[in-house]
């Protein structure tokens, strides 16, 4: 590679020119960096582009502009590969800072020394590409959901394997007599058209079907998954859609509904069948029922049974009692219910079922005895009443994820393999941050799931799909729909998360475009969501590696295996290029072309410290790409002003910001750093799941460290921050600037 | 002339609600009723009333006639018509009550005949049947009288001071009542409305 000429170009547009002095900036790059340097009045314009373009005609081959925020303005800036470095003049300091001010000044004097440093210390990646990618999606459940998507794909052009784990395709869906509406006006039940599909599916020659067969062994990664199937066969597949389904939740437990106790208390999905089968009479005599009961949260949004709501069955209610006055008009319909949901636009649904007379009581069913006798507390009269002379009871009960599949045995698991497991699979556990000692909350009980893992990963992190609250293995189910914390792999349908067969065939639909991104982007070495496109790959370097397994644990999307000697390896379609391995490493050996701990060390380093005797003191905030930066972006279009001694540092993840930046920071005489990342928990909005909690908890580790230079703690410190909170930011950013100056200046200025 | 209610032996019987949903004026649309409460929550005499619309329209749903028909609810509605206006599923909240009120003296229970509104309303009926006005001066008297003399001076004394601040501000005429021309018309009037009503009644199941 050639060596590198850089060559800085200043924007004095949008306000930054009358704000400072555009003179003393160009002095920055061409006297203390020695670097050609050019000022625009407009450089997105034409005429600055031109400049660019001409200079990198003559043999500039890295490009530094310090203008807007990096986050804008980015397809102007994009010269055919060139390797670009932007700097914040505008939004994060002269719309943000007094014009014409010393401090506003040495701000943007020092974000032109940070971007400088950054482009001296940075190369652009080269793409990994090696060996053959596979195209073909591989759709796990032959329900409603996985036909859906394996129709999308097939006519998205691509290849499809489609595995169902029954003998025929159609899934839970295919037994139900109608379906509720999903078109205009939304009033009344609509036929079932799960047959159709499967036949579609059946004559599309992109789809190939196995049925009675389940995934017995996945290795790889995206674009070459290896998988083998339980008949033997095996196959090398692109992306995976996991459209497994539910279950109905164990009746059997709902002894005190009725449920065993009674011949004649079914569940909706016996009832389903019923209606299917003809006409719906008692199991017990064979009569026709004249008064039905319908039970809603039956085990539902219950401690004791599923915590959460399911959604639909409220709606599945209204739509069988719907048809049982249908057929005779005659019956009886009650649905008693604690809250009625009809999520969507089923609200026409259920005025359809009031209208036609079916009587809907707010409250909680207690008990269904042997008789048949409903105890109902009314929540609208508030008092208990048996509701007596009933011929048929039904419960609505709630759905459980496949996200294991239960009809297999679990497998063994070495006890030395089974803690971090444990840890990833449960959404409770803390974070597992290597080396640190015991962790600082007790968490609940860990345990596997039970049955067996439904694609068995050969993954360092175990074989399981990582799960989210209550056994659902989504992720972030709104920042992040259809992702499951492994690359390549999505979830769609109720597995996801409670869902009806509309919602699930968008669902499907979207998680089949998320895994043809996946097959695309691994065939040209492209990083996936939300790095989208970025090429850097971490680079591990083995001969300082120490064989600490710690990136191999901290990595959020399970994408670092360990090779037979214990050294790790990267495999790189599965990586997000968050950077969590590099802050992980205790030796600092893993590092990107483009992000180092070198280089984000000399940044920080490059920014100019005043003695303390001039009282302006500096503060860094290292701030996560994704929303801290943006957010402090906006707190510059909103003109929200705040204190001119921060230097402000985009990071792609809390979870790349090693402890050794934070010491350098404090031993060049800053006087305290402060962490910006997004909320970490089992409802984090962290783009890299536990990027931010990890920081956390490092930080939480860095007391030792500040106390052995005779620092105060404090000066450290992690702040919670959404893309929302540009409003909320200066008071977070004022409060721990007036924390700092009680404690003074930091003793190692000038060192 | 007409058919009585049906009267339901158990909890959720739905014989009376349904009664209730094709025989109440409005009643079609009660079905509609989600118990969101914004009728009682419009309701300026809620307070005063033992169940409000709300309630009542869930006992409805419960089977519960006896109580319904007995509470006072029916009675203390003035027909502001802010539940009408504000129901979200367009139930016509006062009509029902006015209608359930009707039922209830109907079919003989008690508040019907002692409730004040009752009484009220009978003086109010009299002082246009006779007049073809209302005049307060004679709905108060008419009201005032029914539970005998001695109750109706006790109750003219205790509105006293009201009754001259009236006279003061001149908003109780002193003289005789007006009546209107041609009462020959109006007694035709209320005459078809009678037997509008009867054949309305004798209509039902």
């Amino acid at each position: 590679m050639s060596p590198k000429n850089t060559g800085v170009y200043l924007c004095s547009g949008c306000g930054i020119g009358d704000a400072v002095s555009m003179g003393s900036l160009e002095k920055i790059a061409t006297k203390e960096f020695k670097k050609s340097c050019k000022t625009n009045a407009c450089l997105c314009g034409e005429e600055g582009l031109e400049t660019i373009r001409a200079d990198l005609a003559g043999g500039v081959n890295q490009v530094v502009i310090a203008a807007c925020s990096p986050r804008a303005m980015t397809d102007r800036f994009r010269f055919n590969g060139t390797q670009v470095i932007r700097t914040n003049l505008r939004e994060q300091v002269v719309w943000s800072h007094p014009a014409n001010d010393e401090d506003t000044q040495m701000m943007a004097e020092d974000n032109i020394r940070i971007a400088i440093t950054e482009a001296a210390k940075s190369t652009p990646p080269e793409p990994k590409v090696e060996g053959e990618y596979s195209q073909v999606v591989l759709v796990v459940g032959g329900g409603h959901s996985g036909l859906t998507a394996a129709r999308e794909a097939s006519k998205a052009g691509y290849e499809v394997l489609l595995v169902e784990r029954a003998s025929q395709l159609g899934g839970m869906a295919a037994k139900w007599s109608k379906r509720m509406p999903v078109r205009p006006p939304y009033q009344d039940p609509q036929p079932n058209t799960v047959a159709t599909l499967v036949k579609a599916v059946e004559a599309d020659s992109r789809i190939t079907v196995k049925t009675g067969c389940t995934v017995a062994k996945t290795s790889g990664m995206p674009g070459r998954f290896t998988v083998e199937f339980s008949d033997g066969s095996s196959q090398t597949v692109g992306a995976f859609v996991v459209a497994t389904g539910w279950r109905p939740y164990d009746a059997r437990k709902l002894g005190h509904l009725g449920y065993g106790v009674s011949p004649d208390v079914v569940t909706n999905v016996e009832m389903e069948e019923m209606l299917a089968k003809g006409p719906v009479v008692r199991r017990s005599d064979g009569k026709a029922p004249g008064v039905v009961v319908f039970v809603q949260c039956a085990g539902s949004r219950d401690p004791n049974h599923l915590p959460y709501c399911s959604s639909v069955c409220c709606g599945v209610s209204i739509k069988q009692a719907l048809q049982l006055r249908e057929a005779d008009p005659q019956v009886m319909v009650y649905i008693v219910y604690e809250e009625l949901r009809t999520p969507g636009v089923a609200e026409e649904f259920y005025r359809t079922a009031q209208r036609s007379g079916v009587i809907f009581i707010k409250g909680t069913v207690k008990t269904v005895d042997a008789a048949l006798t409903v105890t109902v507390d009314d929540a609208m009269l508030q008092q208990e009443i048996p509701l007596s002379g009933v011929d048929m009871v039904v419960l609505a009960t709630g759905m459980v994820p496949n996200s294991t599949n239960v009809e297999a045995e679990a497998p063994e698991v070495e006890e030395e393999k089974l803690r971090p497991l444990k840890s990833d699979i449960n959404p409770y556990a803390p974070f597992a941050v290597a080396g640190t000692g015991a962790p600082p909350l007790t968490p609940p009980e860990e345990k596997l799931p039970e049955g067996a893992p439904l694609l068995n990963l050969q993954y360092r992190q175990g074989p399981h799909l990582p799960m989210l609250a209550h056994g659902f293995p989504d992720s972030h189910y709104i920042c992040f729909p259809y992702e499951t914390r492994r690359s390549g792999i999505y979830v769609a349908g109720p597995v996801r998360r409670p869902m009806d067969m509309g919602e699930a065939a968008e669902d499907a639909t979207g998680a089949t475009m998320k895994a043809i991104q996946a097959i695309h982007n691994a065939a040209y070495g492209l990083a996936l969501h939300p790095r989208a496109g970025d090429l850097s790959l971490p680079i591990i370097g083995l001969n300082q590696c120490t064989k600490c397994r710690r990136c191999t644990v901290e990595c959020p999307f399970g994408a670092i295996d360990e090779t037979d000697q214990g050294f790790p390896q990267v495999n790189s379609t599965r990586c997000r290029r968050c950077g969590t391995c590099m802050g992980a490493c205790p030796v600092r050996t893993i590092s990107f072309t483009n992000y180092t701990v070198d280089m984000l060390g000399s940044m920080i380093k490059a920014v100019n410290i005043p003695d303390e005797t001039e009282e302006k003191p500096r503060i860094l905030v290292l701030a996560c790409e994704n929303d801290a930066y943006p957010a402090l972006d906006m707190m510059g279009i909103a003109r929200h002003q705040f204190s001119a001694h921060i230097r402000i540092i985009p990071v792609r993840c809390l979870g790349s910001v090693s402890m050794l930046l934070i010491s350098d920071a404090l031993s060049v005489g800053y006087d305290g750093v402060m962490l910006m990342g997004c909320k970490p928990g089992d409802d984090y909005q962290c783009h890299f799941i536990k990027g931010s909690g990890i920081a956390k908890e490092r930080m939480s580790k860095v007391g030792d460290t500040l106390k052995s230079m005779a620092l105060e703690a404090e000066r450290v410190t992690v702040a919670e921050v959404s893309i929302a909170d540009s409003g909320r930011l200066p008071k977070v950013i004022q409060d721990f600037v007036e924390m700092l100056d009680t404690f003074g200046p930091n003793p190692f200025k000038g060192f | 002339m007409t058919t009585m209610s049906p009267t339901p032996t158990r909890p959720y019987d739905l014989g009376f609600t349904r009664w209730v949903y094709q025989n109440i004026d409005g009643g079609d649309r009660m079905a509609l009723c989600m118990q969101c409460g914004v009728c009682s929550g419009s309701c300026p005499l809620s307070t005063t009333m033992d169940n409000g619309p709300r309630k009542t329209f869930m006992m409805i749903r419960a089977g519960m006639k006896d109580a319904v028909l007995k509470s006072d609810t029916l009675w203390n509605c003035v027909s502001c018509y802010n539940c009408v206006v504000r129901c979200p599923r367009h139930v016509p909240v006062a009509y029902i009550l006015h209608e359930l009120a009707t039922l209830a003296v109907r079919e003989g229970y008690a508040p019907a005949r002692t409730s004040e509104t009752n009484k009220f309303v009978k003086g109010f009926t009299w002082s246009f049947e006779t007049f073809g006005r209302t005049d307060e001066r004679i709905i108060s008297l008419f009201y005032y009288f029914q539970d005998g003399f001695v109750a109706g001076i006790k109750k003219l004394l205790a509105f006293k001071s009201i009754a001259f601040a009236f006279v003061k501000v001149g908003r109780l005429p002193l003289g005789l009542p007006h009546r209107i021309k041609n009462r020959g018309e109006l007694k035709k009037m209320l005459a078809a409305a009678a037997a509008i009503e009867a054949r309305h009644t004798a209509g039902r199941k």
